[in-house]
């Protein structure tokens, strides 16, 4: 590849860009513009709702108590009652009685009298005595002869004074045309009971009223409307309200039965910014590490989308990409060049949006309270995550568009890339969503997770698993970006014309012009699929009901070999060359179990390596040691975990899949891909981990030997040594001599191989390998093409030296 | 300079299975001359001409420019061609003079070598007064020049013009015309694609006939119109494809 070439096309490209109008408001202005604009339109509308009152109606405020304040202001409860608690603490009123409210306050409608409003919340029963005025007071009472129905000669007279039932349907009518956004029913006899509840009263009282249990006694009600938000609003305002009241009544209880306040309460829980122990900095971090992760993501997203779809499709519709295409820039270069402007387009979109999020948070968000500025490492960590972001999603963004026809058709990716990408962003947000090896493994997820933890100050945590999130980055970059050189490289892509759709045809094609070997998308299919199918069964087969045939036998059989097979069946020629039931080249099966023998011990020090650095959960361990327990006799486990899985695994995954994927023409990229959907069709993350890199051998084998038979052979033995090393205790190992040179017992009690085993298992490894390596192994037509094309680059290189 | 042997193209088409774009065509071009691929349209003329510019890859046969060959030395072919379209490939934001010098500089030219190229070419086709014009403000014409200027900036022994012409006017068209003559004389093997038989009457040395894939005809230009007793190209490519289509039938028959 030639480094000026793709400078040389990484110029244009961002000439070309910045000439378009388009591009600089989408990446450079609307930012700027956008973030001041939200944070000021937040703000307002944050005032906007604190300022919103809402009106609460109480229903039945004759029966509210009782000892009236001695103050010049009525106060609900009336005179009635107040002969009787003369010498009584008097206790807050719930509602009162104010002269001389603002005109505003006053809520008239024509069916209702004057005196319904001009009524208030007692302000001492709110914490915050400015929120008083959001919470408007009305009155309906039945007792014309009280301080609040002085005015009932009017027209609405008559269904203030006709039954409870009619009252409450007004109210109720009310509620849900929005007059009130609350009621408060205040029941019948309700005074009654509170006074019998009185210590002191109670005692007094107790001869000429009859006592009523504290559990028949009627409950304040509060209607509201869950259909209106305003109404939900005003509810949780009014339980605020009374129940700050119901603790005022209770403390004057408390008082007339002799018991001090700080008796019942004994002590208070003071968590308040004091107790905080979070750096002052970091005091706000929790906000940011999802904000910040957030926008970094969907604007590196859209950042490169935009170039991409103009870079790629734009071009095929304008038709300069087939002069470039004729220009001695290979089309590594050209993808290159194209890939770093879609970052540099990415990065600078990331970078704006950060500068102009900060700086709006800076100035405006900080006077929302709880929303503090950013701390600003979380600054350093956004920028070093956002090179590998956006070079993820600008490879991402470069393939899908190169397969675009037109920029229309560009635009359309967008979409279903975003619902791809969202939830990989969202989920992470959540905080049950931790950082461990199985959620890191997940792309972009992985660097969501990491972030948040740096942001947090989490760096040991963040540290730990920085390298699975590079690797897994770093993977998925490579093949996207593999991917994008592919669809250059394609001419069905580049030449793409509008054909008529139609599935019948469709279907009907893919049988009759099919190969004697399955397509990559044919191949991928299958991969996908059988990983579909494999999550169904897992959620199907419940864990705590072990049925070895279930939890084994079908999900290899229905979900692994079947699609496999079938796809065989319907889309190639040759199910021969397909599931590759070919004579392996001569002495390739011997090796192959040799292979499995010497890699045993390789694997398990990968695998204890894995598990030092990511162990396994307790509960996940338990349940597999509850597998284990459970497993049927020796032979019948054989059966079941490796020959099975040797057999259906292997015609699938090196069989057909692996088959289709060498199409592409690169064998290591088959093998990886083949690996990855090998891996990933098991459970936990460290087995997906090693069962991978067991399929890179097993890839490598089938390859190597052009047959599935010593991959099967391979797997076979290295399953059923696994089956075999899980049925040894020490006690086992001390009664044989041979086991007992192999195997010594740890401190754990866990039988381990010793370790000149594993030495001579990993020399003996190498040495298969180089043997395989040097096997003179079949290559597809895309293989050879791809080598003489690799070998022709060598040649430029060499000629213009 | 050219060889081209039983090439042929195949693509999937959803109802008809394989169509063949090209069923086996063989002929040779040699330097200093204009060799005209004539056919109707859908003959598959561009999908010849694109495997030679190495853009598309042939179903079998082999093709070799200036003795590279078109599928396992694509990179050294592009070395050796200028490739002219219908559609101009013009960049709309790049300026005449910025998109010849991105193209030389892709071809490798350093830059004095290049500036010299550029001087020459741009006073040669008289597209001085277009240099600091945006590719979307051009007329057709002056992006058909624009384009033949970057085909030729890096001096390359081989050009290709697929329909060239199509969309000029009849001054242009001419223009253009001599500016292919010219090359020729200067050495250059040139394919030149068209539909139009009176251009390649004026033109062409060795001229092939393609129809429905296939090469119906091929050799030098006056020898065929001796051969045939026909002077008029178009009364003869309507002959043969005539003649064509008797035979056809026989042949299914057959």
């Amino acid at each position: 590849m030639n480094w000026s070439n793709v400078l040389l096309i990484l110029n244009r490209e961002i000439r070309d860009q910045l000439r378009d109008r388009r591009t600089l408001f989408m990446i450079f202005v609307l930012p700027v513009l956008l973030y001041p604009f939200m944070g000021m339109s937040m703000f307002q509308l944050m005032q906007f709702t604190q300022e919103h009152p809402t009106r609460v109606l109480v229903l039945g405020a004759e029966e509210l108590p009782m000892w009236i304040p001695r103050t010049d202001v009525g106060v609900a409860g009336g005179a009635a009652a107040a002969t009787a608690s003369d010498e009584l603490q008097p206790i807050p009123p719930l509602v009162e009685r104010v002269e001389d409210l603002p005109e505003n306050n006053l809520v008239r409608t024509t069916e209702r009298t004057d005196d319904e409003a001009g009524w208030r919340f007692n302000p001492a029963l709110f914490d915050e005595g400015d929120k008083a005025e959001l919470l408007h007071a009305a009155v309906l009472s039945a007792a014309p002869d009280l301080a609040l129905g002085t005015a009932l000669g009017t027209a609405a007279a008559p269904w203030l004074l006709s039954s409870l039932e009619a009252r409450h349907e007004l109210a109720r009518e009310w509620l849900k045309d929005g007059t009130y956004q609350a009621v408060i029913v205040i029941p019948p006899g309700f005074k009654t009971r509170l006074r019998q509840l009185h210590p002191r009263v109670d005692a007094r009282t107790r001869d000429d009223s009859p006592a009523v249990a504290p559990s028949q006694a009627p409950d304040i009600q509060v209607w509201h409307n869950t259909a209106k938000k305003k109404s939900e609003i005003a509810r949780s305002r009014v339980l605020q309200v009374i129940r700050k009241w119901r603790e005022a009544i209770v403390q004057s209880n408390l008082q007339a039965a002799g018991i001090s306040a700080r008796e019942m309460v004994p002590f208070d829980i003071e968590h308040g910014e004091n107790q905080d122990v979070a750096d002052r900095r970091n005091r706000h971090a929790a906000v940011w590490s999802m904000l910040f992760p957030f926008v970094l993501l969907i604007w590196s997203l859209t950042g490169a989308f935009y170039p991409a779809v103009d870079l790629c499709a734009g071009e095929k519709e304008r038709g300069t990409l087939e002069t470039l295409l004729t220009s001695p820039a290979e089309r590594s270069e050209i993808v290159w060049g194209k890939l770093l402007t879609i970052m540099i387009f990415s990065i600078g979109t990331v970078i704006l949006n950060l500068a102009a999020l900060g700086a709006t948070g800076v100035f405006l968000l900080t006077r929302i309270p709880n929303l503090g500025p950013p701390p600003a490492l979380s600054f350093v960590w956004m920028f070093l995550a956002m090179v590998p972001v956006s070079a993820l999603f600008s490879a991402l963004c470069l393939a899908l568009a190169a397969f675009a026809r037109s920029t229309k058709e560009g635009q359309y990716y967008l979409m279903p890339l975003f619902l791809i990408t969202l939830p990989l962003v969202a989920l992470p947000l959540s905080p049950s969503f931790e950082l461990t090896l199985g959620n890191s493994l997940i792309p972009v997820t992985g660097i969501v997770l990491l972030l948040r933890a740096a942001i947090e100050g989490d760096y040991l945590e963040a540290f730990r698993y920085f390298g699975p999130v590079v690797m897994v980055t770093i993977a998925c970059c490579w093949l996207a970006m593999r991917w994008a050189v592919d669809q250059f490289n394609k001419e069905s892509v580049l030449f793409r014309e509008s054909e008529r759709f139609e599935l019948g045809a469709w279907l009907r094609h893919l049988r009759r012009d099919r190969d004697l070997t399955p397509t990559v998308p044919a191949a991928l299919l299958c991969g996908v699929l059988i990983l579909i199918l494999r999550f169904f069964f897992g959620l199907a087969i419940s864990p705590d009901r072990v049925n070895p045939l279930m939890q084994v036998l079908v999900p290899q059989l229905v979900a692994i070999v079947f699609p496999a097979l079938l796809m065989t069946i319907l889309f190639t020629r040759s199910p021969r060359e397909t599931l590759l039931l070919k004579r392996p080249a001569a002495w390739s099966l011997p090796a192959a179990v040799l292979l499995a023998v010497c890699y045993n011990p390789v694997a398990q020090m990968l695998g204890a390596a894995v598990q030092q650095m990511y162990p396994i959960p307790p509960a996940v361990e338990q349940a597999f040691q509850q597998l284990v327990g459970q497993l049927p006799g020796f032979w019948t486990t054989l059966l079941l975990f490796a020959l099975v899985p040797a057999v259906c695994e292997e015609l699938a995954f090196r069989g057909f899949i692996l088959s289709g994927l060498r199409h592409m023409g690169r064998k290591w990229l088959a093998i990886l891909l083949a690996s990855l959907f090998f891996g990933l069709t098991h459970t936990i993350a460290q087995q997906q981990i090693m069962a991978t890199i067991t399929g890179l051998v097993l890839g490598f084998v089938a390859v190597q030997t052009g047959s599935l038979f010593p991959a099967i052979a391979f797997h076979l033995t290295h399953n059923g040594l696994l089956v075999a090393m899980s049925r040894l205790s020490p006690s086992v190992i001390e009664s044989s001599s041979v086991l007992s040179l192999l195997f010594e017992v740890s401190a754990a009690g866990e039988p381990m191989l010793r370790w000149p085993v594993t030495v001579v298992g990993s020399v003996g490894t190498m040495l298969l390998l180089y043997w395989l390596h040097r096997l003179p192994a079949p290559k597809t037509e895309e293989e050879s093409l791809q080598e003489a094309l690799e070998h022709q680059g060598h040649s430029t290189a060499a000629s213009s030296l | 300079m050219i060889h081209v042997r039983n090439l042929t193209k195949s693509y999937d088409d959803l109802r008809r299975g394989k169509f063949m774009a090209l069923r086996g065509i063989s002929f040779d071009a040699r330097a200093g001359e204009v060799f005209g691929l004539l056919g109707p349209n859908g003959a598959g003329k561009t999908t010849a001409m694109r495997i030679l510019s190495t853009v598309l890859r042939p179903t079998s046969g082999t093709a070799t420019v200036n003795g590279y060959d078109v599928v396992t030395q694509p990179s050294l072919v592009r070395h050796q061609i200028g490739f002219v379209s219908a559609n101009t490939g013009v960049y709309d934001r790049m300026t005449a003079w910025e998109m010849v010098a991105y193209f030389g500089r892709l071809y490798g030219l350093k830059d004095d070598q290049l500036r010299d190229r550029m001087e020459d070419v741009f006073e040669r086709l008289k597209m001085n007064d277009i240099r600091d014009r945006l590719g979307a403000k051009m007329s057709t014409g002056m992006k058909q020049k624009v384009s033949i200027a970057r085909a030729i900036v890096h001096d390359p022994p081989v050009l290709i013009f697929d329909e060239a012409t199509s969309g000029l006017d009849v001054l242009v068209a001419r223009a253009l015309l001599r500016t292919v003559a010219e090359l020729r004389d200067m050495g250059k093997c040139i394919i030149f694609g068209t539909h139009i038989m009176r251009e390649a009457e004026k033109l062409c040395d060795r001229i092939a006939i393609i129809h429905d894939g296939q090469v119906l005809l091929e050799g030098p230009l006056g020898e065929i119109q001796r051969e045939y007793q026909q002077n008029d190209l178009e009364e003869l490519f309507y002959q043969l494809i005539a003649a064509r289509a008797e035979q056809n039938p026989a042949e299914a028959a057959s």
